[in-house]
């Protein structure tokens, strides 16, 4: 087994990372009065440092690791997932990157809430941010707790209660422009960990490709069959769920979206996502080689890799233990430290995401109407970070078996059915209504939430039963599908004087969303 | 309200909403549609997807899926130069 309760290099790059981010955050603290500041760090990042954080925001431990493991095991099917997540940042950039830029200030709720009733929308968006947020949050701090007790030894509780506390540090104090500056420090390692991994795993092929394909095909149990796609799903439906998960998914995901709100203007926004886009195709078309890689230089390594091909420890360890025996414990260090740090950025992200939908749109939008100074706002997004950090560490104590594909799951199919179809009819589509938004999102989440209980992975993989009743992985197909389908059917039967409002006011919203203030 | 209805009927304003639809939905749906294309047809495919790529030893399946990832970011920045560029230009004609 793997202890690297000893590693030098990883403790050392770990701590050096965590100073840095500390100060990092000590920096920051400096320059974080306002909400304005607290949110998006006063609307100053360049588009360059964005579209780091961004890609930073994306690239979490479970693409880096899980990607590479998915590789491992599913040969080409990892393909499936790498293509969708770059497309659906381009996606992203053409549909959303300008318009949202241009009429929100601090959450995606500004947007949905522009010219429908606010209120209710900005309650809608609250949850659809935290029922994001929380999974997704509790999910990578149960895989850092797991992960970081197999890297460095430290004990699961220990890990979670270290990666809350320096979480809940950053966004508190530092806001984000900690959040954003901590982002593009990792996303600057974890670019450079991912090169140095793929270079020294293309060096033991000559940099050649095809001997590293011929290789993989060799030795994989499964042999030429790994490049064949449809392991892993076999059937339209499944495949269209999944493509949807990923581009309306990542679309709705609050903690990418607020990030359109960081930079001054329409044109930095465009070109934010631009470097994103670049960053993220990059990375995650490296790590699907690495994987492949894997298959060639790991397998026959008993120490890592059983003879059917079944990996010590889970595949989310394919690339550390590439690291190893590429690089020896210096460079297993490296990746683990990096893996770490990942983490780490990703939850300050999403945490912050979390405490502006509780603070700005829910307590200071619906609760006190706005009525409230901005400094007391900042007071209580700050509390309000506490709180969920909080919790955070403490279900994740509670849930250390939970399964975090679930949660992930869940976490991607809600941004993906009631976020995103929100969103993009609220800036598309004249005649939506508030009375059809609400409709819509309240359809999407239970469909979501019914459908993946039913389905394998709840059903099936935690209430052990033999079949499952749904039965994709992925809902989205249905779900998203339901949510427009409400949402649109549901505007159009409106005839309350607030439809009438609601849709006179998109001509004001389309030219300000076009052209800005 | 009266100022944007004004705004909304200006030809300068309709000129820069129809360019930048155009971009919008051209390459959305391009993307979109080719990765859809890909994916499905990968289930009905899979020998071909599996057969080697013009004399390497690199699947098809692959191959196209790099060529996909490739096309994203050339059009991506594509979309970023024209775009802003046809903002600025805009921005100027308003100038009086």
């Amino acid at each position: 087994m793997i202890g690297a309760g000893t590693n030098l290099t990883a403790i050392i790059v770990f701590i050096a990372f965590v100073s840095v981010s500390l100060a990092i955050t000590w920096w920051a603290a400096k320059r974080t009065h306002s909400a304005g500041e607290f949110y998006t760090a006063g609307g100053k990042i360049t588009g360059f440092q964005n579209g780091l954080a961004l890609a930073g925001d994306f690239m979490s431990a479970a693409t880096f690791l899980g990607l590479t493991g998915l590789a491992f095991i599913g040969g080409s099917d990892a393909m499936l997932f790498t293509v969708a997540i770059t497309v659906s940042w381009a996606f992203i950039l053409f549909a959303f990157a300008d318009r949202m830029r241009n009429l929100g200030r601090f959450t995606f709720a500004d947007v949905v809430a522009y010219r429908l009733q606010p209120e209710r929308l900005r309650m809608l968006a609250a949850v659809g941010t935290l029922t994001v947020a929380i999974p997704y949050l509790i999910a990578q701090m149960v895989g850092a707790g797991s992960l970081i007790e197999t890297l460095f030894g430290i004990p699961y509780l220990g890990a979670v209660v270290i990666v809350g506390t320096l979480m809940t540090t950053y966004v508190v104090f530092g806001g984000m422009l900690a959040t954003t500056w901590v982002q593009v420090t990792k996303a600057i390692l974890l670019l450079g960990g991912g090169t140095a991994l793929l270079l020294m795993a293309l060096a033991q092929f000559g940099f050649n490709v095809d001997v590293l394909f011929e290789r993989a095909a060799e030795v994989h149990p499964r042999g030429e069959r790994i490049f064949r796609p449809g392991g892993l799903y076999n059937d339209p439906i499944s495949v269209l769920s999944l493509a949807l998960a990923f581009i309306c998914g990542t679309a709705g995901l609050p903690h990418v979206l607020m990030r359109f709100f960081t930079v001054p203007d329409a044109v930095q926004a465009r070109r934010s996502i631009g470097y994103a886009v670049v960053f993220i195709g990059y990375f995650q078309g490296a790590i699907v080689i690495v994987g492949f890689a894997a298959i060639g230089l790991l397998s026959g390594e008993t120490e890592y890799v059983d003879e059917s091909g079944r990996i010590a420890g889970g595949a989310n360890m394919v690339a550390v233990y590439l690291s190893r025996l590429l690089g020896g414990e210096v460079f297993f260090g490296l990746i683990a430290a990096v893996a770490f740090a990942t983490i780490l950025a990703v939850v300050a992200g999403i945490l912050l995401s979390a405490s502006a939908a509780v603070a700005h749109d829910f307590y200071t939008r619906v609760v006190r109407r706005g009525d409230i100074s901005d400094q007391a706002e900042v007071r209580v997004s700050r509390w309000a970070t506490v709180a969920i950090g909080a919790t955070a560490i403490g279900l994740s104590a509670l849930f250390q078996d939970v399964n975090v594909a679930v949660l992930s799951t869940i976490a991607l199919a809600v941004a993906a059915s009631v976020n995103f179809p929100a969103i993009f009819l609220a800036l598309f589509w004249k005649g939506l209504t508030t009375r059809g938004a609400v409709a819509g999102g309240v359809t999407g989440l239970i469909v979501v939430v019914v459908l993946i209980v039913l389905g394998p992975t709840v059903w099936v993989d935690v209430f052990g039963n033999a079949t499952a009743i749904f039965p994709y992985a992925y809902p989205t197909l249905f779900s998203v599908a339901a949510a427009f389908f409400v949402t649109v059917g549901v505007s159009m039967l409106d005839r309350s004087a607030q439809a009438g409002a609601d849709r006179s006011a998109y001509p004001a919203q389309l030219v300000r969303s076009e052209i800005g203030q | 309200m009266g100022d944007e209805a004004q705004r909304l009927q200006d030809p300068g304003f309709r000129r820069l909403l129809a360019r930048r639809s155009r971009w919008r939905w051209t390459l959305s749906g391009l993307l979109i549609g080719a990765y859809l294309v890909y994916a499905v047809a990968g289930i009905y495919y899979a020998d071909a997807y599996a057969a080697p790529f013009l004399g390497s030893a690199v699947p098809w399946g692959m191959a196209i899926g790099y060529l996909i990832i490739a096309l994203t970011i050339a059009l991506s920045l594509v979309y970023v130069r024209v775009v802003n560029r046809i903002e600025s230009s805009e921005r100027e004609d308003e100038r009086p």
